[in-house]
């Protein structure tokens, strides 16, 4: 029993200290975001600075528009959760509760999609975009990301265990198949679709290497190619450590907050991913 | 009655349009757009595409940078997916018995994968700049010198993975959370009848039951780590000396850098089958698997 007790301390002393030096570079970010620049530089470094420097904030939110990259990534990200609830759950719809012909070369072709890695045709999906001439634009960004493979196997998944009987009846009393979708199905599959609102948020919030690509406006530019173009051309690469430091822990923060608010939910949404990749 | 039958058909058909649009656009039409490219040459400007066979692959496999490469790819998969794994599942294991504390443990380890991956990767350059840097200022206190973590070829790679675990292993984490929790009980208990000792139990009871977990774990982390960009572009961008050059940044570098469309299309194939064929392979194996449980 003795042992039991030390063996449980030990796991716990254990579990305490790699929480700490997971969450710590997140500490770090913000002691040196407050820091002057010859403390910073100072050895050994301090743990919290002698006196804050909160104007560090304010300077760096003045030094690049990153109010308009924030507005961006959120604006963005927004149109496409909107967009993919839609033509995700209509997809889903059809693949599991209407019949018709191409259904099974569609699953077919859907699941052939599944497989393959989206960073691998960016090239040619450049060459799309630029021949519709969507480059350098907010509607290049958001159409080239509005549908996801990911989301129409999560919908679907969910709309299986819907029974089919509850969209008959629907049929019987006359409503319209997008009436069913909307108020009858949609309704009982709302936790997934609530996973796949939030992943897709941050997904798309957190999106840099396509956007970057096919943006080239700095006006269009999404918080993470915004903040790393700071830390090129403003942060001067490292001479300005603790405004840097500043930038990065207001854009790190706001999904810090999103994610302590919907915890339940994101972890939720493992469980859910793995079903859905399941097929 | 052929008529309601046709006018379903079209009903589903247009349901399917607003994902099968943007799916042909940007997926499908590419994913043959890519394909046709490898066979030829074109630098992107000129009017002009010239089909060269097989030539593309051909001075791909003739050229060492290219195998410096593949060495890379390998190296990272092997060096983010097993730690990851590892990891995730033994603080599962740790977490997974009630305890207090524990969800407090659980958030803390998961959150850096919520996070922008290129602001986490900026607080870790500063992390492990040189001169005052936090990782060099702890190996000192330690009394080792220090490295210079991005700089150096041998330890670049390294730094890039550290970020990359990092980042990763709550979420594989949680996956494990959950496999460990679907064990069932009576078994646990039957085993502890036979006498089973803690790592019997593991080995002989958890462990193949969280099987299909750790395939679904192993094929996604590797089809993730096969795709990683942001880390790598902050960080360092594919060096020093090509220490850090995965295939995904040598397709990027050769087609938006060197304009060599026909040769970055080529890698865009090899990285393409070779996701395919892991995702094949798990099918394959997760629908035995299914049977298993």
């Amino acid at each position: 029993m003795h042992q039991r007790s030390g063996v449980r301390l030990l796991s716990h002393l254990f579990l305490a200290t790699v929480a700490l030096l997971m969450a710590f570079p997140f500490y770090w970010t913000a002691t040196s975001a407050l820091k002057t620049n010859d403390e910073i530089w100072q050895f050994p470094p301090t743990l919290w600075p002698h006196a804050p420097l909160w104007s560090n904030f304010a300077d760096a939110w003045a030094a690049a528009p990153f109010a308009r990259y924030i507005g961006n990534s959120i604006l963005v990200a927004s149109v496409i959760v909107v967009i993919q609830i839609i033509n995700s759950g209509m997809m889903a719809y059809a693949m599991t509760h209407m019949s018709f012909r191409l259904k099974n070369a569609f699953t077919a072709l859907i699941l052939i999609g599944y497989m393959v890695p989206v960073t691998a045709v960016y090239l040619p999906g450049y060459i799309v975009l630029s021949n519709l001439g969507l480059l350098d634009s907010y509607a290049g960004i958001i159409l080239s990301n509005c549908v996801s493979i990911f989301s129409i196997f999560l919908i679907r998944q969910a709309f299986l265990q819907v029974s089919h009987e509850l969209v008959e009846a629907g049929q019987i009393d006359g409503a319209s198949h997008l009436r069913i979708l909307w108020t009858i199905v949609f309704p009982l599959a709302r936790s997934s679709f609530a996973v796949l609102a939030l992943i897709t948020f941050i997904e798309q919030y957190n999106n840099y290497f396509w956007p970057m690509l096919i943006t080239k406006n700095p006006d269009l530019q999404l918080v993470s190619a915004g903040l790393r173009s700071f830390f090129v051309q403003g942060g001067a690469y490292g001479l300005k450590w603790p405004l840097i430091m500043a930038a990065s822990a207001f854009t790190i923060l706001p999904l810090l907050v999103l994610f302590l608010l919907t915890q339940k939910t994101i972890m939720q949404s493992v469980n859910l991913s793995a079903g859905a990749s399941k097929g | 009655m052929r008529r309601t039958r046709l006018a379903s058909e079209g009903k589903a058909l247009l349901f399917t349009l607003p994902a099968m649009i943007p799916l042909s656009l940007f997926w499908f039409y590419p994913l043959g757009y890519v394909i046709y490219l490898s066979f030829m040459e074109w630098d992107f400007m000129s009017p002009v595409k010239t089909s060269v066979g097989l030539d593309n692959y051909r001075y791909l496999f003739d050229n060492p940078e290219f195998y410096q490469t593949l060495r890379v790819t390998l190296l990272f998969c092997v060096g983010s997916v097993l730690p990851v794994m590892v990891a995730g599942l033994g603080l599962a294991l740790l977490l997974s018995r009630k305890r207090k504390g524990g969800a407090i443990y659980r958030t803390l380890i998961f959150s850096p994968w919520v996070t922008p991956t290129v602001a986490v990767s900026i607080v870790w350059s500063w992390i492990y700049e040189p001169d005052v840097g936090l990782a060099n200022n702890v190996l000192h206190a330690l009394g080792l010198s220090g490295i210079r973590w991005l700089e150096d070829p041998n330890w670049a790679l390294i730094s890039v993975l550290i970020v990359t675990v990092w980042k990763s292993a709550g979420w594989s984490m949680i996956f494990y959370l959950v496999a460990i929790g679907n064990v069932p009980p009576d078994y646990l208990e039957a085993a502890e009848l036979d006498g089973a000792n803690g790592w019997d139990k593991f080995r002989h009871v958890t462990l193949p039951l969280i099987s299909p977990t750790t395939f679904f774990l192993f094929v996604v982390l590797t089809i993730s780590s096969l795709q990683a960009y942001d880390q790598i572009n902050v960080l360092t961008q594919g060096g020093p000396a090509g220490s850090t050059r995965t295939m995904l940044y040598f397709y990027y570098l050769s087609a938006f850098d060197a304009f060599q469309i026909g040769e970055a299309s080529a890698v865009a194939i090899l990285l393409i089958v070779g996701c395919v064929a892991l995702s094949l392979l798990s099918f394959v194996i997760g629908r035995r698997t299914i049977h298993y449980s």
